[in-house]
């Protein structure tokens, strides 16, 4: 195999539920549309979902763990997408927990990964203990991703503080689930609200659309159909990763709501 | 599971040494520290033997030793110990590999209630579950596996290499099935349920899925 010296993304948030998990998918899937050759490893040991949200989970035979602990290969550990030739997965263990991989095997597995895929990416757990450490253990650049609510922006300030203090300097946020109507009202933070506090260059803004929820329960990421608009975003940071400018969805006049459409043709405004 | 622990055990002619696990370094330690606390109590005292589950011959052989040659235990080397030691362990696993064809009787390990996702039930033998497996959880008999519910999860029946062992289930909708060596995963897309038990086999070197007909 040519050595290929591939990039290895964390994708980190510290708080759990805000969508860790379908950011992985989605740009993983998104940069082998794109021709990149990709492995998306699920980091989540023992309690793993990366999976099922493509819809891989049928395929598991060995998991990262028979890999770090060498009992298969790496060839053997990496699931090939049903869909596009170049996207692979690395499934985490069930049956075990956190404390099953170490940091030091992380690195060695993600500098392997390196040589044979251009992009790799990191689910990792929610919190900051074992998990999230062996997570970031051999990231070039982490995706932290937050949603619009305090409680998710403090954790994100936590976790972008000790990537800092793991020397991990290299990082973008990522806002997701964000309800323009809600923002106009005044009763979501905005993007600028949520920079403010944290500091970092955004790499992109994912609406909350319920299109993701239905893609999740196919197995199929909302990516690959791209009509829809967190689909759409989606590709969009995929795009940006590969050093492409975009500029940001417009998800304001996209997402406005139906019923409010249909309030201002009949009342006027 | 007990690792690296070892226990002097007395019976009617003497005293024997049993070993549990296979942590060389552990048991040395212990045994360090177990004949230090109790040096002289096995002066005069007959010497059995060493038992030791886990341990390869020439591990058994270094026991051997040490006891002989640093606690000054009355212990008759011989020259053949090895061959001795060596052939122990070959009837040993002589009789567990005898024991392959579990898909005809055996021993057989009930479970209650749901196996939800991230349990892993491993037996010698067969297992019947009175309720779900969920996906995600995991279970392998060298034996039949027959469910009383819905098989979701993994299932891998005569995991040692007996082709003739069979998964059964009210519902048979498994992320993936195994019988010996062999591997088979859903389809992806629905699958049309039966409304009847289906058994698993493997036929010609393949596993096959069909309805449960009681009237057969």
């Amino acid at each position: 195999m040519e050595n290929k010296k591939g990039t290895a993304i964390v994708v980190t948030s510290g708080k759990g539920g805000v969508g860790k998990t379908t950011t992985s998918a989605n740009l993983g899937t998104g940069l082998a549309m794109l021709g990149k050759s990709v492995v998306i490893v699920d980091a989540d040991i023992g309690l793993r979902n990366l999976d099922v949200v493509m819809g891989l989970e049928n395929r598991i035979v060995y998991d990262i763990v028979d890999v770090v602990e060498k009992t298969c290969r790496l060839k053997q550990g990496l699931i090939r997408d049903k869909r596009f030739e170049k996207l692979y997965l690395l499934p985490a263990a069930q049956t075990r927990d956190k404390s099953a991989v170490k940091p030091e095997q992380m690195i060695e597995l993600v500098n392997e990964l390196k040589d044979e895929f251009d992009y790799i990416i990191i689910d990792s757990p929610a919190g900051i203990e074992q998990g999230f450490q062996y997570s970031i253990a051999g990231a070039d650049l982490a995706i932290i991703v937050t949603t619009p609510e305090i409680s998710a922006v403090r954790d994100a300030d936590r976790v972008i503080g000790i990537l800092e203090a793991k020397g991990l300097h290299d990082h973008r946020l990522l806002i997701n689930r964000i309800r323009p109507d809600m923002v106009k009202k005044g009763d979501m933070m905005n993007r600028e609200d949520i920079e403010d506090i944290l500091a970092i260059d955004l790499i992109g803004i994912v609406p909350d659309d319920e299109e993701i929820v239905i893609s999740t329960n196919k197995g199929e990421p909302a990516v690959i159909e791209g009509r829809s608009l967190a689909g759409k975003a989606y590709m969009n940071i995929a795009k940006r990763i590969l050093g492409e400018e975009i500029e940001l969805l417009d998800i304001e006049d996209d997402n406005e709501g139906k019923i409010s459409k249909i309030f201002k043709l009949i009342f006027g405004k | 599971m007990k690792n690296g622990t070892i226990a002097f055990k007395g019976v009617n002619d003497g005293v024997y040494l049993e070993i549990y696990g296979s942590d060389m370094d552990k048991i040395k330690e212990e045994l360090k520290t177990k004949l230090a606390k109790s040096s002289g109590f096995f002066q005069g005292v007959n010497f059995l033997g060493v038992s030791g589950e886990d341990l390869s011959p020439e591990e058994m052989l270094e026991i051997h030793l040490i006891l002989k040659y640093r606690y000054d235990f009355d212990i008759d080397l011989g020259d053949d110990l090895l061959d001795r030691l060596y052939m122990i362990y070959k009837s040993k696993r002589e009789l567990e590999s005898s024991v392959v064809k579990n898909s005809k009787e055996g021993m057989t390990k009930f479970l209650y209630g749901t196996l939800r996702s991230g349990q892993i039930v491993e037996y010698n033998g067969n297992i019947v579950v009175v309720g779900d497996v969920n996906p995600g959880a995991f279970l392998k008999a060298t034996g039949n596996i027959i469910i009383l519910g819905t098989l979701k999860g993994v299932a891998h029946a005569g995991f040692n290499g007996d082709n003739e062992a069979i998964v059964a289930a009210y519902n048979l909708i498994p992320n993936q099935l195994r019988i010996a060596d062999i591997i088979v995963r859903a389809p992806d897309g629905d699958i049309s349920e039966y409304k009847l038990p289906e058994v698993a086999r493997v036929y010609d070197g393949e596993i096959i899925i069909e309805p449960y007909l009681p009237n057969k």
